[in-house]
């Protein structure tokens, strides 16, 4: 019998239950034989689990890229700001397409880490009290809870990123030390910044934060030809039925506006035609750059995000159902 | 062996460790190495040719912990808050506040006691730590009181007690321990330690004055004071009301609308306010540096208990046994109040024998999960509730409740440090007769106990505002 | 419970050293207490900022981690010295003679034990966030502003070596005691009974609030 250690963090949530469905699948397919014990904060820090994989401490885990950048360069392609995402189903592509890239599972494996998932996440978007800001000129000034590239998008045009916890994100708009908060919607709702909320951006979507289920390559290595497969074949499906929890929670998600009386801001196609190119240009080159500099092929990554998004777009795509190369 | 069997011997190593004298902090940290190795090595199916990698694994573990758990913005409230307290005492903080308390309430039965109790709760606002508190007054407040006639002991029961307050009224280093280590939010936990803080202070003086009420020579009223010498006492405790709003602003802002700013920062500015204030009270460069080697000494005390107790609770999180425990609790065929009710007479006893910091965070890891068990999880709303409270809010209301005890240890014997260091400033007061006059104060505490259990709106109302 | 003890000095060798080692642990503790005071002016900078010129500090959080590990872990060693770290001291504290030094020798080793441990497992956390190769030799950073994290985590295992040499000293001290059988041996914290302690400990906080009343006049 196999039993694996997962480290993830917070409260079971639709951000887990792709790894909850992972653990019962596996046990399903092997009868019993290969077993994962999930544990929510127990086994390590969030900002911990790429150290605890890579010692071995436990066997699998989830991260955030945007948590600290420099230990896994590559894959902070897919948090880069309007790349132009609309869909769950288009953030499994460009993400499961990164991770078969070999630039990006070489970053990893120096963590003793594979690339297993990701964790679909919507895009970002702003809540704010006073009047809605529809207009990107009207950024100027704005303190924002924003961290990352989303962060830096705004203070390409003038806003000010104020750095905050998330768990400190309610208090910080309540006391207004942030007049927005950036996150993605489900976290507006647990974070209670949705609470303060006069208006919420519809479609802004600077972007999003791009968190991967990584396994130990050990432990990987040394799973039965069975155990192996039932995993590597449970992928697929864990990442649909987070998928459909994903679709319910945002179908709920207009009438939790009305509820809460939050107005929604639609930006015009020339504002955010204009912030893009006010942001997403100089940020992505720099980034390239920077990229490049270190012997990683940043230009490759982001052709390949964008290859990856027409491609899912044309419907001709066939999304790799595991990251591996 | 399972995991959880093993979670059982570590914590019984713990605690012969800790029986045996060995300092808490390194205690925690061996058992949680001990257990780590265990547990992988137990993974391994005791395979002797893997006891190294087990080893490593348990080490490269346990030496994260340090500093990943310290490196918390949260925890910063612990070395600003301690700052405070010691910057306190060179801007004559102090000593201006029982003057003024003494000049407006002396004149109650008990009137020196009470203005004590006051001026504590006062310095309170400003200071983190019981003990310094109880250290300072004994030497300000208990002289007074003698020269009047009181009766010594009750005169040093009434500072050792008081003392107490100054960790239940924000700010409090202990307070924000405890919402560390349950990861609830710290600012509605300093600010629901608020009104039973201001509740014990009460009870204390109704004590106080039913005492010197019925026992004629034990504390005698002070009268005299014209109201200009009230008033003239006022600008020097100034001061102290402005940093007390500056910290409640940062939590909460009472007079309606945002607050301020976050904890963190309310408690970083009350300390440079403070600090501002004892430069111009013309604290030199040599008593800055106590200040800042004292801060140091108490942080990194405290500190290490942090993070070498969190390598032990990392063991416990691979040995599942919180999970065990409070599957084990919420099984037992008792009434959840009643089984609340046992957990806090439990801490009563073992705060008997230990220091407040070192128990909570030895034992909160594995008897708070079961309490939130116990009032029907971390999400329950009040209506499914055991205690009829949400989730957070009996997260907030358990912890007021833990760390009143944790502050009623603290005069208890046999090992009441607010005692013996009363006892240590007076050498006519042995520690018998503190223990001796401050024993009407545990009947004070008890009924604050039995009211904050039975009335949890005492505790709540604030937060559920905020 | 916990509590300063005295520690007795005299000519010989140990104690020459053990001043020697207090001196750098001194320094250590004073740094530690410097940290305490600049997240205090952090604040003041970034309250300050926001509200007076809309520009509040960037990575005010990052930056407060940052000096976290500085603030905890530095006054180790000094805490060690004088015995303050907390304990429970009801049975060590019956015990006299031989019996007591063959109890904190056992206790100071098994600390030992763990802080080579710590040394060790710390280092390797370090090792992790550092590389040679990377810009700003950084291979973690902070989730905001992308502050290196290795000077950070390089703290813990200097901190924690400094109290190893203080370790071995006392150990050194304790083992001394209990081979010749010393009542008063130099370099290690001597127990005083609770009572006497805690004069200690109020007669130094008196004597601040003495200063402090004497240097307003
Ligand atoms: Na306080
Ligand atoms: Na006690």
């Amino acid at each position: 019998a196999t039993e694996w250690n997962v480290s993830v963090w917070g409260k079971r949530r639709a951000f887990t239950e792709h790894v909850e469905k992972l653990a019962e699948l596996v046990s399903a397919k092997t009868n019993g034989e290969f077993t994962m014990n999930i544990s929510y904060g127990g086994l390590s820090k969030n900002k911990e689990n790429l150290d605890g994989i890579s010692i071995g401490a436990f066997e699998m885990a989830q991260f955030c890229a945007g948590y600290h950048r420099d230990k896994n360069p590559s894959i902070t392609v897919l948090e880069l700001p309007f790349l132009g995402v609309n869909t769950l189903a288009e953030e499994v592509a460009v993400s499961h397409a990164v991770y078969a890239h070999e630039a990006a599972q070489k970053d990893l494996a120096r963590w003793n880490a594979k690339l297993l998932m990701t964790s679909p996440m919507p895009q970002y978007n702003i809540v704010g009290t006073g009047a809605p800001r529809d207009k990107v000129s009207e950024f100027k000034d704005m303190r924002v809870r924003a961290t990352g590239g989303i962060g830096k998008a705004f203070a390409a045009v003038g806003a000010v990123p104020t750095s905050v916890t998330a768990t400190e994100a309610y208090n910080a708009m309540e006391s207004g030390v942030v007049d927005t908060v950036a996150f993605a919607q489900h976290a507006h709702l647990s974070y209670g910044t949705i609470n303060r909320a006069e208006w919420w951006t519809a479609n802004l979507n600077p972007g999003t934060v791009n968190c991967p289920v990584v396994v130990n390559t050990d432990a990987y290595d040394a799973l039965s030809d069975s155990e192996r497969a039932a995993l590597d074949s449970s992928v697929g499906e864990a990442i649909d039925h987070c998928l459909a929890i994903y679709g319910a929670l945002l179908e709920k998600w207009d009438s939790v506006l009305e509820e809460k009386g939050v107005t929604k801001v639609m930006m015009s196609e020339d504002e955010l035609a204009g912030f893009r190119a006010t942001a997403a240009d100089p940020i992505r080159e720099q980034w390239i750059k920077d990229m490049e500099a270190q012997g990683i092929p940043g230009q490759e990554l982001y052709d390949l995000v964008m290859k990856t998004l027409n491609d899912a777009r044309a419907g001709n795509y066939a999304a790799p159902v595991t990251a591996r190369g | 062996m399972e995991p959880i069997e093993i979670g059982l011997w570590v914590t019984g190593f713990l605690l012969v460790l800790v029986v045996l004298g060995m300092r808490v902090a390194f205690a925690a940290g061996l058992a949680g190495l001990v257990g780590l190795v265990w547990i992988f090595w137990a993974k391994f199916g005791y395979d002797p040719a893997r006891f190294g990698k087990a080893l490593t694994i348990a080490v490269k573990t346990a030496g994260q912990v340090p500093h990943s758990k310290v490196s918390s913005q949260a925890l910063s409230l612990i070395p600003t808050f301690i700052l405070i307290g010691y910057l306190a005492y060179y801007a004559g903080l102090t000593r201006a506040l029982f003057e003024a308390a003494k000049r407006w309430i002396a004149w109650l039965p008990g009137g020196l006691a009470v203005a004590t109790v006051f001026a504590t709760a006062g310095f309170a606002a400003v200071s983190g730590a019981s003990v310094a508190t109880s250290a300072v007054f004994a030497r300000i407040a208990i002289p007074e009181m003698l020269a009047v006639g009181y009766n010594k002991r009750f005169a040093a029961g009434v500072v050792a007690a008081a003392g107490t307050l100054a960790s239940l009224i924000p700010p409090s280093a202990i307070l924000v321990i405890y919402a560390i280590i349950v990861e609830q939010d710290v600012g509605k936990l300093l600010l629901a330690g608020f009104i039973p803080g201001a509740f014990s202070a009460v009870v204390y003086v109704l004590l106080i004055i039913g005492i010197a009420v019925i026992f004629k020579n034990v504390g005698p009223p002070v009268t005299g004071f014209t109201w200009r010498q009230r008033f003239e006492s006022l600008p020097a405790a100034l001061p102290i009301v402005f940093v007390v709003v500056i910290i409640i602003c940062f939590v909460y802002n009472p007079f309606g609308g945002d607050a301020w700013g976050t904890p963190t920062e309310g408690g970083a500015l009350g300390a440079f306010v403070v600090f501002c204030m004892a430069l111009w009270r013309g604290m030199r460069w040599s008593e800055f540096k106590s200040a800042l080697l004292e801060t140091a000494k108490l942080t990194v005390m405290i500190f290490t208990i942090i993070w070498g107790v969190l390598i032990y609770v990392r063991f416990l999180g691979f040995a599942d046994l919180p999970g065990a425990f409070s599957d084990w609790i919420t099984s037992l065929a008792m009434s959840p109040m009643v089984i609340l009710i046992c957990i806090l007479l439990a801490y009563a006893v073992l705060g008997m024998f230990m220091d407040a910091i070192g128990m909570l965070l030895l034992t909160l890891p594995v008897v708070y999960p079961a309490v939130m068990a116990l009032n029907g999880g971390e999400s329950v709303a009040a209506v499914d509730s055991a205690f009829g409270m949400s989730g957070p809010m009996c997260a907030i209301w358990f912890g007021i409740l833990v760390v009143k005890m944790a502050e009623f240890c603290l005069i208890t014997p046999p090992i009441g440090l607010n005692c013996f260091v009363v006892a240590g400033v007076r050498d006519d007061l042995s520690v018998q007769d503190v223990f001796h006059g401050v024993m009407p104060f545990f009947i004070a505490d008890g009924v604050t106990i039995a009211l904050l259990v039975a009335f949890p709106a005492i505790v709540l109302y604030l937060p559920s505002l905020a | 419970m916990a509590g300063n003890a005295a520690v007795m000095e005299d000519g010989s060798l140990i104690s020459r050293l053990d001043r020697k080692l207090l001196q750098l642990e001194q320094v250590f503790a004073l740094l530690s207490g410097l940290a305490v005071f600049s997240l205090m002016l952090l604040a003041v900078v970034s309250v300050g900022g926001r509200n007076a010129f809309n520009a509040p500090l960037p990575g005010y959080v990052d930056w407060i981690e940052q000096a976290m590990p500085l603030i905890a872990f530095m006054g180790i060693a000094y805490v060690q010295r004088d015995g303050s770290h907390i304990r429970m001291d009801i049975v060590v504290g019956a015990l006299r003679g031989r019996a007591l030094w063959l109890f904190e020798l056992i206790s100071v080793l098994l600390m030992l034990v763990l802080m080579l441990a710590l040394v060790w497992g710390s280092w390797s956390h370090f090792e992790g966030s550092f590389d040679f190769a990377a810009p700003l030799w950084s291979r973690d950073s902070s989730i905001d502003i992308s502050l290196p994290i290795w000077p950070a985590k390089l703290l813990a295992p200097v901190a924690f070596s400094v109290l190893c040499l203080r370790l071995m000293l006392q150990a050194w001290g304790y083992g001394r005691a209990l081979v010749q059988g010393l009542d008063t041996p130099p370099a290690v914290p001597l127990i005083q009974d609770a009572a006497k302690q805690a004069a200690a400990e109020a007669e130094q906080l008196v004597g601040h609030d003495n200063d402090a009343l004497n240097g307003q006049g």
